[in-house]
């Protein structure tokens, strides 16, 4: 960690560096997911960024780096192959250009520095036909350019990082004068945010303001670093407030338990601790400030899962030649799945975005030559034909849209038939099931007709929002009201991780007393942001 | 797409969905041309401004309409991604306009621009 910004930058100090940007990001991570303008919550601008960013810094991973052009490349190869969502798009190709103005050095100093970010705003305006100014395009390219003006007038990679990223924040504080929607939100561009970030803990690593936010951050997120400790819990949450001491929180924090980490500074404090009751901790950090990103996990049953990889050990399965490959919003499902004779489940994490690896690793685990994947969402579909293409094997997708269509589909699998005809009796399956998916909706606006306000209760009838309501009970009432009831025999509620059980049987129960023509089942899916997941067929 | 008012009838063309639909493609990120339906020798032809709506195909039956689009891709993205993001921006921008839902959007990525300095 350099003290004083050096002149030359070699490989160790720029993976450091871009570390240190993704880990600024990271912490801030829920802040600019609340820039987005959309009412549902999954695919946000912050998780896409710092997913992609953590996927490049992936690629870089376990090797000695003797020049930064090596480094670079292989940073901008894994953004490629990880890259979620639009601003994940975007940020591979600011690391792609990038890389490419520091091809053939092995080190680089302010005006190569400069070089490269011109070129990475450059790449990135490549990519679009019409480039939107206000969107993060507009403030790589204002970086860019205060920095390559800096340098001509002389400035040392202190001075180049300085003028790029003040530009950068002068440029994301105009976004709502670019784009219309943004001053009616009343926020900046998300994905301008989100860069801001990166380039902020780059240029703190850089001189030397943050000398702790660098490595643990990456350490805790990875899970393997497994320590001999004596206590059950792995709690992990942020503080977010003003004015945070670090050092009386790590104090006070350290009176729970063991392997203490606590790393931050005034605005945002990451506490990372081993204990026996993480409600001390947790309560603790409540009364420092705003606290959020709250993972809890018991560390014995981490302990067993450490020693089996989770989820990408295929279980035996009956159906001989042909593997299935599932994506799965939830451990409840998750189960669900495998009990139907799914080989592998992936999981599909809180935004339901595995990368095209994660599906293809799971498709290589297996031992069948055949496979069939079920995405059981729109988003994969494409991310599961393109693990299709670069497969080795024999695979087919059937498109499931929706876990209950996946569901279906597997029900409808025949070992006995080949592999054309389950292709055929499966997505004929998927489209015989009607989904409702209910969830609350994080922004005010207006979609498919219906004013939705922000806190609302939404219910999705196969993606498309039907209904919108004060109350669990009238959204799904008004949901169920617009079906067609007669067709259906049997309801499967698959109730998500911020729903109780009673909940679920109370509703069940309810829904069973207005339609007793209706079967109704209550399956615990543990599915994030959807409360529930109701299949009709 | 027509719909029926007391007064009348609205009637919007297949060619009047294209338009709103070409606008909304190519500010996609990662999309840099609409390209033509057909190969011609294996070799998609990239449309010129004014021509758009060639690459795109507009298909209604009774309220389903379908979408299919015919696009180039900067190469070096991740076409999955784009090609998600094609369909989801077409797909809000023509049921914003039209007030009537999209049954499908199709992408059809017919080529990939290799940019000069690749």
């Amino acid at each position: 960690m350099p003290v004083n910004t050096p002149d030359l930058v070699g490989a160790a100090d720029l993976l450091s560096a871009l570390q240190a940007g993704y880990t600024w990001l990271e912490v801030h991570v829920a802040q600019v997911n609340a820039l987005n303008v959309f009412p549902v919550p999954d695919g946000d601008t912050g998780t896409n960024m710092a997913l992609t960013v953590r996927a490049a810094l992936d690629e870089a991973r376990g090797q000695e780096w003797t020049s930064v052009s090596e480094l670079a490349r292989a940073v901008a190869h894994g953004a490629l192959m990880g890259a979620r969502g639009n601003s994940g798009v975007i940020t591979s190709q600011i690391l792609r250009g990038f890389a490419r103005g520091l091809d053939g050095y092995k080190e680089f100093n302010a005006a190569q520095a400069a070089h490269a970010l011109s070129e990475a705003s450059a790449t990135a305006y490549k990519g679009v036909m019409k480039p939107v100014e206000g969107t993060i395009l507009t403030v790589v390219r204002e970086a860019a350019l205060a920095g390559t003006q800096a340098v001509a007038q002389g400035a040392d990679l202190a001075g180049w990082l300085t003028a790029s990223l003040q530009a950068a924040q002068h440029a994301l504080e105009q976004t709502p004068t670019q784009l219309p929607v943004l001053a009616e939100a009343g926020v900046v561009d998300a994905g301008g945010q989100g860069f801001v970030f990166l380039l902020e803990g780059i240029k703190r690593f850089m001189m030397g303001e943050t000398r702790e936010l660098v490595v643990p951050a990456m350490v805790i997120t990875e899970h393997h670093v497994l320590e001999d400790s004596t206590y059950n819990f792995d709690t992990q949450f942020i503080i977010h407030g003003q004015a945070l001491d670090v050092n009386a929180i790590r104090e006070r924090i350290a009176e729970f338990g063991d392997s203490v980490m606590v790393v931050g500074d005034e605005q945002a404090v990451k506490v990372h601790v081993h204990c026996d009751d993480p409600g001390l901790a947790l309560s603790y950090g409540i009364t420092q400030g705003r606290v959020t990103t709250v993972i809890i996990e018991n560390m014995q049953e981490q302990f067993e899962a450490f020693n089996q990889p989770p989820s990408i050990k295929p279980t035996e399965t009956a159906f001989g030649k042909v593997g299935i490959v599932a994506v799965a919003s939830g451990d409840g499902l998750a189960q669900v799945l495998t009990s139907l004779g799914v080989s592998v489940v992936v999981p599909g994490g809180q935004t339901m975005n595995p990368s095209t690896q994660d599906l293809l690793v799971a498709i290589d685990s297996l031992s069948q030559d055949e496979v069939i994947v079920l995405p059981n969402n729109p988003n994969i579909i494409l991310t599961a034909e393109q693990a299709k293409a670069i497969a080795s094997r024999q695979v087919v997708v059937v498109p499931s849209r929706t876990i209950p269509q996946g569901i279906a589909a597997l029900l409808a699998f025949n070992f006995q038939a080949d592999l054309d005809e389950n292709t055929a009796t499966m997505s004929e399956a998927c489209n015989n099931v009607e989904t409702i998916e209910v969830t609350r909706a994080v922004r005010t606006a207006q979609v498919n007709g219906f004013k939705v306000e922000e806190g609302q209760l939404i219910a999705l009838l196969n993606d498309d929002l039907t209904a919108v309501a004060d109350s669990m009970e009238q959204v799904i009432d008004e949901v169920m009201a617009k079906m067609d009831l007669d067709k259906y025999e049997l309801v499967t509620v698959y109730y998500g991780k911020d729903t109780t059980a009673e909940q679920a049987e109370a509703m069940a129960a309810d829904l069973q007393n207005k339609y007793p023509a209706l079967a109704v089942e209550v399956l615990d899916g543990g599915q994030a942001h959807y409360f529930y997941i109701i299949s009709l067929e | 797409m027509s719909e029926n008012v007391t007064t009348g009838t609205i009637k919007v063309s297949p060619r009047a969905i294209a338009s709103i639909a070409s606008q909304a493609v190519l500010s996609c990120y990662g999309v840099v041309g609409m390209s033509s339906t057909r190969l011609v020798d294996g070799i998609a032809e990239v449309l010129q401004q004014g021509s758009y709506h060639r690459g795109i195909v507009v298909r209604r039956s009774e309220n389903r309409i379908t979408i299919d689009l015919y696009v180039v891709i900067e190469y070096g993205t991740r076409i999955s991604e784009v090609a998600q993001m094609i369909m989801q921006s077409v797909k809000f921008a023509v049921e914003k306009s039209l007030g009537m839902p999209v049954a499908e959007v199709n992408v059809h990525v017919q080529g990939l621009r290799i940019s000069s300095d690749d």
